[in-house]
């Protein structure tokens, strides 16, 4: 009650205050008056030791006296601060974009990193791989052979379940239609531990072999594609071709293991015959008490039993247990931390401008601080003063940095630079705030307590005196702006040298040839998916594709059509071993794992792939011909270095799969990439689709003599003549394909070069700033030299070695910085070093440089002034 | 702006509650009736300034001790009376036991020596 009245009380001290004040002074009034009936008005004002001073006495206990002189302090601050449009605008700016892009990055670094993942308990789930040789993947798939194996073997998890990734061509509604999805094991949702909107999840024993068809769809797909049907429980749809019944709905929270997943369908596990084929990825929950260390030796010892009793198939085996986080989130750790170090950078070089600017204006202002002083300002209450007011910028600065982020974040968002997991989930939620709030105070602080301290230790009584021109009080005004500087110039060669590793990097990129040497915009490819149920086997598939192969290439305007399961420069489809007639291997041993297209004759011409030796696949190679296949360039170094490949004989999947037949080497073409640009041109042996076709979902590519995204639509038309249910996908030109597999180092290097191009600027400013302050500081030096006949080309030089030293002083610093801090973007580089010796000597020459144009237009104006004004300055 | 209070302020301040309390147990007083008051009541011991007693009355009020009221004073003026609330009373039964509770230990010290 009494803390009731308490708030009540300051509210009412806070909000009405002139009542408050009115009551008062009626009261001071009263008892002054009453005072004077006694005695006279003189001993009267004398015991009651003034009016004034008492109701200040009073003001002073009553509740809410601290939150007063805070808004006092405020609105003063605010006042000082509109005085000087130019210093607050600039300073504000600076803090908004340090603020801005600290929050945006924080943001996306928590909700990708940081933010719990949307299932109870999610920190006891783990994706579980398999490593081997001669797979090699560090976290490759699984087969459902050993999804049995470890379920019956480990010890370590509740339960382990399946899920491999598919994209499902959708028939039997619309327009045929692809979204993306996921086969699972019938308890996948309960060890999530989720609940679906509508419907159920999977029963157990719905991933039996012999299962029917059954699916628990996304909430916003059932909104988008189905009309948000309410009768769609027990609906069926076709899901690559499999006639299956929908079950559930699942609420739009969940996306797993993405938010674009938006279907689950039941995996049948059938009977495995062999030890293949791989692509499931396993999923367990910990048990209680079992730690992630102790799991990971449990799926070890499984993975080596796995090993003793199929020897042919895997060596060095393991299972790596990785927490479901980190699975989800893969490998964009290192460019999110490279970010956040940038960022901070960028908002320490904010403060510190900050700070040069307040320390600079401190001077403006020193005949007011001095008279603040002379009438009794405690030097305490004039520091808490000035850091209102520093708070004050930065609490601007942060406001709109805020907007900044939401911006950016919104922009990053629509933009979604590819590589971005869990994107959809980064927003500006209140733990943003905090943080911006956080920042934001911390800054105020950090660039508010330099100059406040300093203008409270400065001699304010001789700067009275000296009417707050220039004397020896300022030299360690200015000793502590130049370091500030120094340092400000130090962290933006970090930024600027960490971002032009980054741009070095993207121009080399930007060089690498695919290996295709056709104009990327005269190619142009597409997804074929026909429906699995009408193509079930070569003798239809290969048919089905030499239809489309004829059909496509009597389209007006192509020149070669082709088809090709892999893709460059990043769309490998399969990789497998070999094993090359005549080759002796120890026991276990075999050749490491290649790329393994399989094309169609065309294939070559249609990218531009040159042949080295031999010949092309022909129309003739087909079934019943001799088995022949192409190797590339590196292959054929690597594996006959002193011979000619030509009419050698391999086999594929390596020595132990018997079955396959040896095929002959009937051409050598050129180093394709097929697995992005960034990496070799891979080893790879072609075999002629129809040889080998056993996929039905490949790629067409066709060349045409000019660009080729016109050719998309008489394409699509000349598919679907021969097969209306076929769906098309990812229609796009080599031209788009390259941009877009390079999206992630374009956009680090984007955001990065952005960052190094704030902190020059803010550098620069910097930099004007001290030397504009220090030319003011002098004018009458100046004039007292020019008046004795010194030129005015010696005064821009002497403003200018100025500034230059400091920029040395401050450059020097940074490339010891920058050495420090580029090893963290190591893993970012493709074919740069860290300590690039071309960057790190073009970094510093364009901070100089910079430092160079800032410090040169205040000399200029230094060389302006007329000496008779200057010496006449005041 | 003026320093803060000096430090020995807590006793007296204690002290000064404790006597406003004491002068208002009988009847509602306005600021100079209260000072009057106190002198009168310790003998003319205490003469509690203006500048003490105005500030230590907002704060009590504020605490909930004090009522404030507008009457008229004795010269015919608006003068602003103060009473005790129920938990104003209430505080002065504690503190004057407090009060005693002190006074008779220290009473027992200076007897000891």
């Amino acid at each position: 009650m009494q803390n009731l009245s308490y708030f009540a009380r300051l509210w009412r001290n806070l909000a009405r205050r002139k009542d408050v004040e009115q009551e008062l002074d009626q009261e001071m009034s009263a008892y002054l008056s009453l005072l004077a009936d006694e005695s006279s008005p003189r001993e009267a004002n004398l015991e009651s030791g003034g009016i004034h001073q008492l109701k200040e006495q009073v003001r002073e206990a009553k509740a809410g006296f601290f939150m007063q002189t805070l808004l006092q302090d405020v609105r003063y601050g605010w006042r000082m601060l509109r005085r000087s449009p130019t210093f607050t605008i600039v300073a504000i700016l600076a803090l908004t974009l340090g603020i801005g892009a600290t929050t945006t990055i924080f943001s996306i670094v928590y909700g990708v990193l940081l933010r719990p993942l949307p299932y109870p308990d999610a920190d006891r789930v783990a994706f579980i791989f398999d490593h081997f040789s001669p797979q090699n993947a560090e976290h490759g798939t699984m087969s459902i052979a050993d999804y049995l194996d470890l379920e019956k073997g480990n010890h370590a998890f509740e339960t382990i379940e399946l899920f491999r990734q598919s994209l499902f061509d959708v028939t039997g509604a619309k327009d045929p239609e692809q979204v993306q999805g996921a086969y699972v094991t019938a308890g996948v949702f309960a060890m999530l531990r989720v609940q679906p909107m509508m419907g159920r999840t999977f029963l157990t024993g719905e991933d039996a072999a012999n299962a029917p068809g059954v699916a628990v769809i996304s909430e916003t797909w059932w909104r988008h594609a189905l009309g948000a049907d309410p009768n769609i429980l027990g609906r069926k749809v076709n899901l690559n071709g499999v006639p299956t019944t929908v079950v559930g709905v699942m609420p739009a929270s969940f996306g797993f293991p993405r938010p674009s997943y938006q279907v689950w369908a039941n995996v049948r596990l059938k009977p495995p015959t062999f030890r293949g084929p791989f692509g499931m990825h396993g999923l367990g929950r910990l048990k209680p008490g079992v730690t992630f260390a102790q799991a990971q030796l449990d799926t070890n010892a499984v993975a080596h039993r796995i090993e003793l009793e199929n020897p042919k198939t895997y060596h060095r085996m393991t299972m790596p247990v990785v927490p479901l986080r980190d699975g989800l989130v893969g490998n964009i750790r290192a460019a999110l931390f490279a970010f956040l170090g940038a960022v901070f950078l960028l908002l320490g070089i904010a403060a510190v401008n900050v700070a040069c600017l307040l320390l600079a204006r401190a001077t403006a202002r020193e005949k007011e601080i001095a008279l603040r002083v002379s009438l009794g300002a405690a030097s305490g209450r004039l520091i808490r003063q000035l850091l209102t007011e520093s708070l004050l910028l930065s609490v601007l600065g942060g406001g709109a940095g805020c907007v900044l982020a939401y911006a950016g974040i919104a922009a990053l968002r629509a933009w979604n630079p590819g590589n971005f997991p869990r994107i959809d989930e980064v927003r500006l939620d209140g733990m943003a705030l905090g943080f911006a709030l956080l920042i934001s105070l911390l800054t105020g602080l950090l660039f508010g307590l330099a100059p406040a301290f300093q203008t409270g230790r400065d001699k304010l009584a001789s700067s009275l005196r000296e009417g707050g021109r220039g004397g020896t009080a300022h030299a360690g005004r200015r000793r502590l702006q130049s370091a500030l500087v120094m340092g400000e110039l130090a962290l933006a060669l970090i930024l600027v040298t960490s971002a032009g590793l980054l741009v070095r990097s993207f121009v080399l990129l930007g060089q690498v040839n695919s290996g295709a040497q056709a104009p990327p915009e005269n190619v142009l490819s597409m997804k074929i998916s026909p429906i699995p149920s009408t193509y079930r086997n070569s003798d239809q598939i290969i048919p089905f594709y030499q239809r489309v192969l004829e059909r496509v290439k009597a389209v007006p305007g192509v020149t070669y059509a082709a088809i090709s399961d892999s893709l460059p420069p990043d769309r490998q489809n399969d990789y497998d071993t070999f094993v090359i007639q005549g080759q002796q291997f120890a026991p276990g041993e075999t050749n490491p794992a290649v790329t393994c297209p399989i094309v169609s004759p065309d294939y070559f011409r249609a990218l531009g792939v040159p042949l080295v030796r031999g010949r092309f696949f022909t129309d003739h190679d087909v079934e019943n011909a001799p088995p022949v296949v192409i190797i590339s360039e590196s292959m054929a170094r690597r594996y006959f270095p002193n011979d000619n490949p030509l009419g050698h004989r391999l086999k594929a999947s390596g020595p132990d799969l018997n079955g396959s037949p040896y095929m002959e080497i009937v051409g050598v073409v050129g180093g394709v990439r097929y697995t992005g640009l960034d990496d070799q041109p891979a080893d790879a042996y072609y075999q002629p689709y129809a040889q080998t076709m056993y996929y039905q979902r490949t790629n067409l590519v066709v060349r045409s003599a000019g660009p080729a995204i016109s050719l998309a639509n008489s394409l699509r038309s000349a598919i679907r003549e021969i097969d209306k249910d076929t769906v098309i996908s990812d229609v796009n030109t080599m031209e788009e394909a390259l941009g877009a597999s390079v999206v992630g180092p374009r956009f680090r290097t984007l955001l990065l070069g952005g960052f190094a191009f704030c902190a020059l600027v803010l550098a620069a400013i910097g930099i004007y700033g001290v030397i504009a302050y220090s030319v003011a500081q002098r004018t009458q030096e100046i004039g007292i030299r020019m008046a004795l006949g010194a030129h005015r080309s010696n005064v821009i030089r002497q403003v200018v070695i100025e500034g230059l030293r400091l920029a040395l002083a401050g450059t020097a610093l940074g490339i010891a910085g920058a050495f420090l801090a580029t090893r963290l973007l190591a893993s970012l580089l493709y074919s740069v070093k860290a300590t690039d010796p071309v960057t790190f000597a073009i970094g510093p020459l364009i901070l100089i440089a910079v430092a160079l144009v800032a410090s040169f237009l205040p000399a200029c104006r230094a060389a302006m002034v007329d000496p008779m004004i200057a010496l006449r300055h005041e | 702006m003026s320093d803060p209070a000096p430090k020995t302020t807590n006793l007296l301040q204690g002290t000064l509650d404790l006597l406003i309390l004491r002068a208002l147990s009988l009847e509602p007083l306005h600021g100079l009736g209260i000072s009057r008051r106190i002198e009168q009541i310790t003998q003319g011991t205490f003469q509690v300034k203006p500048g003490s007693l105005f500030p230590a009355l907002h704060r009590m009020e504020e605490a909930g001790w004090l009522a404030p009221s507008w009457g008229e004073s004795e010269n015919n003026r608006k003068a602003k009376y103060y009473r005790l609330t129920a938990a104003g009373r209430k505080q002065a039964q504690a503190e004057t036991e407090e009060w005693q509770r002190i006074s008779l230990a220290i009473a027992a010290a200076l007897q000891a020596t």
